[in-house]
């Protein structure tokens, strides 16, 4: 790896964010250029080229792609063939059979990505512990090929009975079909997703079928432009669970890009741990629609084994992304004479009352200008003014409904939209027996820095870090992440009846696998990590809880067994507030996270030169409380590590204003980040 | 009673229901039996001091809001002042609970500052609490052949655990390790809604919580008569039966006069069968609760359930009937005549509301259940499953293929990768039943095929329903297919002794019995020849519908090439229509 450029891309639906670090001068430089739809890659070199001139003297660049997920929402993927065994064609779309919404007589599940006409069954069967109830020859395949030829597919999905335990006839189709249409892109079930369950298993690789070609396309065709223009250095792709890989394995592994933007908010949070050496992080990012949670704990991102997009299970390790309808957009609205914020959202058209775009709801971004915390001037840097007549007109007329003065009823707005953040933070921890004391925010996005003080308190959170670049911080923190790849292998065992040598057999396989995939990325043998995890549970119990080996040794030996069995009873008591010893315990999933070391370390601090307050750039009146507080109005860029002052205070850059409330003080430290500190704590 | 913001009042009542569905959230992830983990047979609530709701999270639609009368019920028999802080209470009398024997209700009073200040309460029920047969006999005759019977009754007292008690009702469970598993869930849902709650109080003061729920009911209440004003007075009937109560084979019926006045609405079973012999019977706690889930499907079902939700509603309920048993009426099977009830409250209503109801839906929870010994595993079996089928149309879209039942929610099936690692069964086929649905200009969902093979001998109970009252079309959709299930066992000589049954009690399976269930389908909405030959293409090419079947209900022709024939289906829709 050179010491050139580092550079990150991530694309949103509007804007794709660029990021570029020069490690040479320790400086950063960022980038905007609007998001081109249909041809992303076309914006993505254009934000790149005008930002490095030379692509030969990048030693280092990353994406973060919508193109998969995209595909996936707008339901613009490609048209698959699902491969079933004999019996089981509609598994994929009786699903689990359950109805969420349950007073919901019209209730519909989410509609297949695969019609039923184009899943196809083979002749064969496996028992439940992988020897051959049915075989399957090559000759019977011959009608499936005849049909996947005549119609017109672009890739194929298979997924039989079992394959988890003895993938031997996904193989035998997979290898037909490549020799028989080797046009078409396969998914098989047993590499996509190795646990038992047929219709998670399924929807998994139909997803990864779904978006391949697309995802494929997309790569290739970035690739191949950049290559043009000069890079040398690998293009690596976020992935879903947090790390990256290189351009041409994310081809192959397309359910892994799925996250690949929103996950960069994540690796963000996880960086900022890194630097100031804080273990556990929730990063909330609230934009115009929606607000995000993550959480960083023990150093490490939050992932998921049990992941599902719009109702459908993707078993495929993901950062764990905590969504609700929550964003400057939100509407206030009264129902039954009770005041209501959200879900619904004036969306960016016509979007808040006061953007003057035809807008006459009240929205959380209306409440925030009624109450002063916005600069009607210089919003969005100036490229925006705000029309806060009108946002008083449409706060006014709720107000007016729920007899309540218009800041009362504009406070109100950001009252109950705080405690519903607040609420999502606690799905995410307390839900889980953690304790959201023990963490920091991390606030980004457009609105997250003006609402994360509230947030905080309700949580009874006392310090909040605002990063540099709040509204590029995606981009900012796919700078420095190692490649990452995860493998599982379901082995369903008490755990005294555990054969220490069949499970090494199993690490040692993954581990094998992993290491390949690792060395084609280039990663050197010392820099390669195996970490491996066993997921855990009492039998009977459906649920499971992942744990590492590592305090075991490493090893599901005899000695170790007792250990591990002990550490579960101990975390099953932290999440469910019990365990149960005289229970028995089995294993369900041995699972390996194989991480190749390439992330250079963070950066150093710089001494703080700056004392007390800087100068304000303007002072204004702003309520907090019901009353109206002279405010000073800071600019980041005039913000020197060493500068601390006491709320009411606003901060306000590019694309992002941070309100400091009365009650808490605010900071910069070595790095540059706002540190606000709920006072007295 | 003090003025209070509407910030507040919002604030309050999204973290009262934040705090129901934590507790749901505890008692799911710890359970240990799949019934509540997987089928989601459970309910869970928060209530202020007098058993009224402030937030409820329910697993199992039907068990909506039947948690309160088990405390009022407690409240009746011991008095406030039986209640001391850390007590843990548990119940399942069917009389008193309203369900079987196998639902435990637990639940624990709420004291801030020694003050009693509310209950938090969940219901699951037990695989087993020593019935007659395991799991769910389907021919009991009086409430003693179903299990352990308990009133209100203290397993933790003042933050104690009575061990004794505990393995008293524990002990008289065919799975106590099960049966003591699910309660530790239980209790760890109390304590999560306790935390919860208090922390609420805390925040805000006790008077303020108040203050908010009373003005949280008061707009439950005016949101749900906004609703009903909306619905055109007057008086609407419908009727329909279940096939029998699984000890005689004659119907059991089940009639409802829905009135519409101004912004109020009663229920009125009148006219519905006495108490049965066999288990078709329920507590009136029950069905109050059902035609509180009828209620809600009308009205603002996406609401929060609170305290106030139910003001409009009057429930009559002849005594003596299948809706209020008394002692000893069996009650293992309460759910199939409620099921029935909820389906029927939207035929009534239908002439009212035609754009706001749905056709029916295949009707019952359809339960197959396999017990024996596994050579293999060398260990007893028991595999309990709900089955998915067909649900009605509606003006607007065509009834969801195969889906869980009304009364059972979020319920989810059992992976065959994961029946056939547990139990000596193998699944032949799962798969959609085609035909099944209603024809309409909607159509009915179609059922589904469940093909099990037993790979050791054993013995199957099955309480399947709806044969004799399919699932009924609307405005002129056709019906659904009854359910259908042909069990055949392997003779010694080589042939198959085949029976078709919807009822059974431990029916002896040889090694390789095949037992094929088939759902019913929903009810189709709107005249068949009505729907537009493109979609009914649509089916036949998804196999939804035969070709055979477009031309015979849907007058629609489909040529061998899968296009349609125009002329054909001119000439079959004007010969028929």
């Amino acid at each position: 790896m050179s010491a050139g450029l580092r550079v990150a891309m991530d694309i949103g639906g509007t804007f794709t964010d660029l990021v570029a670090y020069d490690p040479a001068t320790g400086t950063y430089q960022t980038g905007k250029v609007a998001t081109t739809p249909g041809r992303l890659q076309v914006g993505v070199v254009r934000g790149l080229t005008e930002l490095v001139d030379d692509l030969a003297t990048l030693g280092f660049l990353v994406h973060g792609t919508t193109a998969g997920l995209n595909a996936f929402l707008e339901r613009k993927g490609a048209r698959v063939a699902l491969v079933t065994t004999e019996g089981f064609r509609d598994v994929y779309e009786i699903a689990r059979g359950n109805r969420p919404e349950m007073y919901n007589v019209r209730y519909r599940k989410p509609k297949p990505l695969v019609p039923r006409r184009d899943v196809y069954e083979v002749p064969e069967r496996l028992r439940y512990d992988g020897t051959v109830l049915r075989p399957l020859r090559p000759e019977d395949l011959r009608p499936l090929v005849a049909a996947l030829r005549a119609g017109g597919y672009e890739a194929v999905a298979i997924c039989l009975l079992h394959a988890h335990v003895n993938p031997v006839h996904e193989q035998l189709v997979r290898d037909v079909i490549r020799r028989e249409l080797p046009g078409l892109t396969i998914s098989c079930s047993h590499e996509v997703a190795r646990e038992w369950r047929e219709y998670e298993r399924t929807s998994t690789t139909v997803i990864n079928a779904y978006i391949a070609p697309i995802v494929s396309r997309y790569l290739g065709a970035l690739e191949e432009e950049l290559r043009a223009r000069g890079l040398r250095e690998p293009l690596y792709i976020m992935r879903s669970n947090g790390g990256i890989m290189t351009a041409d394995v994310a081809r192959e592994q397309p359910i892994q890009t799925l996250l690949s933007g929103p996950v960069g908010g994540a690796v963000g949070t996880a960086l900022i741990g890194r630097i100031l050496d804080r273990a556990n992080l929730i990063g909330v990012d609230m934009g115009g629609t929606s607000f995000d949670v993550t959480l960083v704990i023990g150093g490490q991102v939050d992932v998921t084994n049990e992941a599902s997009l719009e109702g459908f299970p993707i078993l495929s390790p993901m950062v764990n992304i905590h969504t609700i309808g929550a964003g400057g957009g939100s509407l206030a609205w009264v129902e039954a004479g009770g005041l209501r914020v959200g879900p619904q959202s004036a969306g960016a058209e016509p979007g808040p009352a006061c953007y003057g775009r035809g807008g006459t709801e009240p929205t959380v971004t209306d409440a925030n200008a009624v109450l002063g915390r916005l600069d009607p001037e210089r919003f969005l840097g100036g490229r925006m003014s705000l029309d806060v007549p009108a946002a008083r007109e449409a706060v006014g007329r709720l107000a007016a409904r729920l007899g309540l003065g218009v800041e009362e009823a504009a406070e109100g707005i950001l009252a109950v939209v705080n405690h519903k953040m607040a609420d999502a933070i606690r799905t995410l921890t307390v839900r889980k027996g953690i304790d959201p004391r023990e963490f920091a925010l991390v606030a980004f996005g457009g609105a997250g820095p003006m609402h994360a003080a509230w947030i905080a308190e309700a949580l009874e959170i006392d310090t909040i870090i605002v990063p540099n670049f709040p509204g590029a911080f995606s981009a900012w923190g796919m700078l420095q992440t190692d490649i990452r790849h995860d493998a599982v292998r379901t082995y369903l065992r008490a755990v005294n009846q555990v054969d220490p040598a069949e499970a090494e057999g199993l690490y040692r396989e993954m581990e094998g696998e992993l290491a390949g995939i690792l060395a084609r990325q280039h990663v050197a043998g010392a820099d390669m990590v195996f970490i491996r995890t066993v997921d855990m549970r009492y039998v009977g119990q459906e649920y499971l809880l992942n744990l590492p080996l590592s305090p075991a040794g490493d090893r599901i030996g005899p000695d170790d067994v007792a250990a591990l069995v002990a550490a579960f009873h101990e975390r099953h008591r932290s999440v469910y507030g019990h365990a149960s010893e005289r229970t028995p315990v089995e294993i369900v999933n041995l699972r390996v996270t194989g991480v190749g070391r390439i992330a250079p370390p963070p950066p150093a601090p710089r001494a703080g030169s700056a004392e007390g307050a800087p100068a304000p750039r303007q002072v204004r009146p702003v309520v907090f409380g019901g009353r109206s507080h002279p405010t000073p109005v800071y600019e980041r860029d005039t913000l020197q590590p060493g500068h601390r002052f006491t709320g009411p205070a606003i901060v306000t850059e590019l694309t992002t204003t941070t309100v400091i409330p009365p009650g808490w003080s605010a900071s910069v430290d070595g790095f540059g980040h706002l540190i606000l500190s709920a006072r007295g704590v | 009673m003090a003025s209070i913001s509407p910030v507040t009042v919002e604030i309050i009542r999204n973290a009262l229901q934040s705090a129901a569905e934590e507790m749901n959230a505890s008692l799911f992830r710890s359970a240990f039996s799949p019934v509540i983990y997987e089928m989601k047979d459970c309910s869970v609530g928060l209530f202020d001091e007098q058993a009224r709701i402030l937030g409820q999270s329910a697993g199992l639609p039907i068990f909506l809001g039947n948690l309160e009368v088990c405390i009022q019920t407690a409240i009746e028999m011991y008095g406030l002042d039986w209640f001391r802080p850390g007590d843990v209470i548990c119940m399942n009398d069917s009389y008193m609970t309203g369900t079987h024997l196998n639902d435990i209700t637990v639940f624990s009073p709420v004291f801030h500052e020694g003050e009693l200040v509310g209950f938090t309460a969940n219901r699951a029920h037990w695989l087993d609490v020593g019935a007659k047969d395991p799991g769910m006999s389907t021919d009991t005759r009086e409430i003693y052949q179903e299990g352990i019977r308990i009133g209100p009754t203290k397993i933790v007292d003042a933050g104690v655990p009575r061990e004794d008690v505990i393995d008293l009702i524990t002990r008289n469970s065919r799975f106590p390790v099960a049966a003591r598993g699910d309660l530790n869930a239980q209790i760890s849902a109390c304590r999560t809604g306790e935390r919860r709650f208090l922390a609420i109080i805390r925040r805000w003061g006790l008077d303020t919580v108040r203050a908010a729920c009373a003005e949280i009911f008061a707009q439950s209440e005016r949101l749900d008569r906004e609703a009903i004003a909306a619905i055109p007075d007057g008086t609407y009937f419908a009727e329909g039966c279940l096939d029998n109560d699984g000890v005689s084979d004659d119907p059991v019926w089940v009639r409802v006069t829905v009135t519409v006045q101004g912004s109020d609405i009663t229920i009125d079973l009148t006219g519905s069968s006495p108490q049965r012999p066999g288990a078709t019977n329920c507590g009136l706690a029950q069905t109050i609760s059902a035609c509180r889930v009828a209620y809600k499907a009308l009205i603002n079902p996406d609401a929060p359930v609170t305290g106030g939700t139910f003001r409009p509603l009057r429930v009559t309920v002849p005594p003596g009937s299948i809706f209020a048993a008394e002692e000893p009426a069996a009650t293992t099977w309460y759910f199939s005549h409620l099921g029935l009830l909820i389906d029927l409250v939207q035929k009534a209503l239908a002439p009212a509301i035609p754009d706001r109801v749905a056709a029916a839906h295949y009707g019952d929870s359809m339960v197959v259940t396999f017990v024996g010994h596994d050579p293999e595993r060398n260990a007893p079996f028991f595999n309990l499953e709900a089955t998915v089928g067909g649900w009605g149309a509606f003006e607007g879209g065509d009834g969801q293929d195969a889906l869980i039942n009304s009364v059972n929610g979020d319920f989810r099936n059992l992976p065959v990768e994961v029946l056939e690692t547990k139990y000596p069964i193998l699944v032949r086929r799962y798969s959609l039943r085609p035909d099944s649905g209603g024809p309409g200009r909607f159509r009915g969902g179609t059922g589904a095929i469940r093909e099990y093979e037993l790979q050791a001998d054993g013995a199957l109970y099955l309480w399947w329903e709806r044969s004799r009252c399919p699932a009924w079309g609307l405005m002129g959709g056709g019906d659904g297919s009854p359910p259908q299930v042909i069990v055949r066992n392997p003779r010694e000589d080589g042939s198959w002794e085949e029976v078709r049954v919807l009822k059974a009690n431990g029916l002896p399976l040889r090694r390789g019995a095949v037992v094929t269930c088939m759902t019913g389908g929903g009810g189709g909405y709107g005249h068949p020849f009505q729907r537009e030959p493109a979609r009914v293409r649509e089916d036949v090419l998804d196999g939804y519908v035969s070709r055979e079947a477009a031309a015979r209900r849907y007058g629609v022709a489909i040529g061998p090439d899968g296009q349609i024939d125009e002329a054909e289906t001119a000439r079959l829709r004007a010969a028929r229509g």
